[in-house]
């Protein structure tokens, strides 16, 4: 069973003006595509996908959007998080050829990803979107791995969003399987047109207990949960889903649409 | 354990319950406040087979609970202080709607409220819903900042919760009661007395408090929470015995009930029914298959017809 253990941040990297890197130095067990939940015991804990694990430590990478992940960001080294997990689903890792598209601040978890598909002998090709250079995230990190990048920003001369790069890719090539993480919207648009490609997702949802007990994340119309069955779901769960792409629950459970609600996906 | 199977092995018992002029096929129930946020949770459950589903606390308007942590681990069970966040009365009353387009399974309405009349006005909108049966909260430990103490920690407080709401439900009445009071009796006497048609206990154990040791702070953002699983089964099956005794309404029996040997326990120490919460935390809503079927093994070998048939605990236990 995952314990709770209370960490001093390790390390600190700035990844944009309101996106950090923060590490832990704990030989945490877990998987590409699960969550931690953290919390300063001042009144609040979120989850936050790993974007890196192995040797010995752990990090999550956050973007700066409200009261907690704003005294997140304003952490300094040595201050201490209570920290559980690891929780929920993991990408099923392939050994193909492989293509990975992300979008802001869900692009990290697929770093942590991409370790593991190396390590198993895919092809990773990935496709990082952002809205522009400056939100652009991991580049560096993506460029010392042996894969093939490609940056796609919404805001350069030539525009180009994350779906519409990789469906020029998917057009010109033959890929295994799709990894996709990002603004829900994203997602919705990138299944919407890949055909018959086999694609896992990961996917948000308001979340209180991680451990699948309180019923906050749950998933219409299966009654799944995003914390225990999630947050990554295979494209055979996905295609059932009624919510996705449509609505949310928020904090109280009350549906709102989801396009209205963005979290660090903005 | 049993380990010898007993020769006049039978075949042909049923899981099948009544309950208030309820058949149910299992007498299986989720408790309020696990899962139950969302018509499709409360299905899932029912698919799965709970003969009977309890949404999470309702209150009149919109609540978003505690920030977290909301739930802590412990060795000896999970404590939580969720805080009743729950979308409001109207909100939940349509995922129950959306629920009984899919399914027959019944479906009670845990509502909650800091005042009889309040109380009143959500029997009212309750009994004018699909709901088959109405739930009072009044023994959650988690609110008392905002409460003050538990309904169900006085008599008299939960007999004129249950006057008014007997006046104003036109649903059978489910109190649900607190462990942490002195006699658990006197509260569910006061209860029948007062027009519940059931008792469902208990609520959570304590409240308890899990301290950080780096941090020197208490984990759960609202210091202290409610200890619910294993650990606090024997609590709920002395708590099932001593109401069965001193009331005539049937009893719904929750409390670390994990698997169909502790489903029998309860239903020997006086539940009609048994409700499987935490456990689901671990074993998935998979569960209630699971518990159901061993429980029908175990009606089988004991050669009991059903459930209701299993013997109660004789009076002289307590
Ligand atoms: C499985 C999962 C993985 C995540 N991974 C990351 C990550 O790697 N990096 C990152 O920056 N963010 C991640 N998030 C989102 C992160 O949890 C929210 O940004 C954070 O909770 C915001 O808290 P806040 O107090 O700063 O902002 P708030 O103002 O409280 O919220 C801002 C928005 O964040 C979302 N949010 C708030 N609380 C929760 C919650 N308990 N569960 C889910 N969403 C919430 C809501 O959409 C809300 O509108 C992840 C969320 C989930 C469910
Ligand atoms: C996370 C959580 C939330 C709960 N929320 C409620 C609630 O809203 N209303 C209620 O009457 N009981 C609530 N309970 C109590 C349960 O219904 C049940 O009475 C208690 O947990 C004991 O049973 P168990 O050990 O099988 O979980 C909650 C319990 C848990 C663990
Ligand atoms: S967050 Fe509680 S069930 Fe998923």
């Amino acid at each position: 069973m995952p314990e709770r253990i209370t960490l001093p941040i390790a390390d600190i990297a700035e990844e944009s003006p309101d996106v950090r890197t923060l590490s832990f130095t704990h030989p945490l067990a877990a998987e590409p595509g699960q969550f931690v939940m953290i919390s300063d015991l001042k009144g609040d804990e979120k989850p936050f996908s790993l974007s890196d694990c192995g040797g010995g430590s752990f990090s999550i990478t956050l973007r700066r959007v409200g009261p907690f992940t704003r005294r997140l960001f304003d952490a300094r080294r040595g201050d201490l998080f209570s920290i559980r997990g690891a929780y929920g689903s993991s990408f099923f890792v392939h050994s193909g050829r492989v293509l990975l598209v992300g979008g802001g601040c869900a692009v990290p978890p697929l770093f942590f990803l991409c370790r593991r598909l190396l390590a198993a002998g895919a092809e990773p090709t990935v496709v990082n979107g952002a809205r522009s250079a400056d939100a652009l995230l991991f580049e560096r990190r993506f460029q010392a791995l042996p894969l093939h990048q490609l940056t796609a920003l919404e805001d350069a001369p030539e525009p180009l969003t994350a779906v519409d790069a990789a469906l020029r890719l998917l057009q010109n090539n033959r890929f295994d399987a799709l990894y996709a993480a990002g603004p829900e919207m994203m997602l919705a648009s990138l299944i919407s047109n890949c055909g018959a490609l086999d694609y896992q997702l990961l996917i948000e949802r308001y979340m209180k207990c991680g451990i699948g007990i309180c019923g906050s994340c749950t998933l219409d119309p299966l009654g799944i949960r995003a914390c225990v069955e999630g947050p990554v779901l295979p494209r055979a769960t996905v295609e059932q889903l009624t919510e996705f792409g449509v609505y949310r629950r928020n904090s109280s459970g009350a549906r709102v649409p989801v396009n209205a609600r963005r979290s660090c996906e903005q | 354990m049993v380990t010898k199977i007993p020769s006049g092995e039978c075949m042909d018992a049923t899981l099948r319950t009544r309950f208030l002029e309820l058949d149910l096929a299992t007498p299986l129930v989720l408790p309020a406040g696990v899962l139950g946020t969302s018509f499709s949770s409360l299905l899932a459950c029912a698919r799965c087979g709970a003969g009977l589903v309890t949404t999470k606390s309702a209150t009149l308007t919109e609540r978003t609970g505690h920030p977290g942590p909301v739930v802590v681990e412990t060795p000896a069970g999970l404590l939580n202080a969720v805080g009743i966040s729950n979308p409001g009365i109207a909100e939940v009353l349509r995922e129950v709607a959306v629920y009984r387009r899919h399914t027959a399974v019944p479906v009670a309405v845990s509502v909650f409220a800091d005042s009889p009349a309040d109380f009143a006005e959500l029997a009212r909108r309750v009994s004018d819903s699909p709901a088959d049966l109405l739930e009072l909260n009044l023994s959650c430990p988690n609110v008392s900042g905002e409460f003050g103490a538990p309904l169900a920690g006085s008599p008299d407080t939960v007999a004129a919760i249950v006057a008014a709401v007997k006046h104003a439900a036109r649903l059978p009445l489910i109190a649900k009661l607190s462990p942490n009071v002195t006699d658990i009796a006197a509260v569910g006497r006061a209860a029948e007395q007062a027009g519940a048609d059931a008792l469902c206990a208990i609520n959570t154990l304590g409240p308890g408090m899990v301290i950080d040791t780096e941090l020197g702070l208490p984990v759960l953002s609202n210091g202290s929470g409610g200890l619910s699983g294993a650990a606090i089964r024997p609590v709920a099956v002395r708590a099932v015995h001593q109401l069965a005794q001193s009331v005539g309404i049937p009893i719904i029996g929750v409390g670390g009930v994990c698997n169909a040997v502790d489903a029998a326990e309860m239903l020997i120490a006086g539940a009609r029914l048994v409700g499987v919460g935490t456990a689901l935390w671990s074993g998935g809503i998979e569960l209630f298959g699971d518990i159901g079927r061993n429980l029908l093994a175990y009606l089988n070998r004991r050669c009991y017809p059903d459930p209701a048939a299993v013997p109660r605990l004789e009076p002289s236990h307590a």
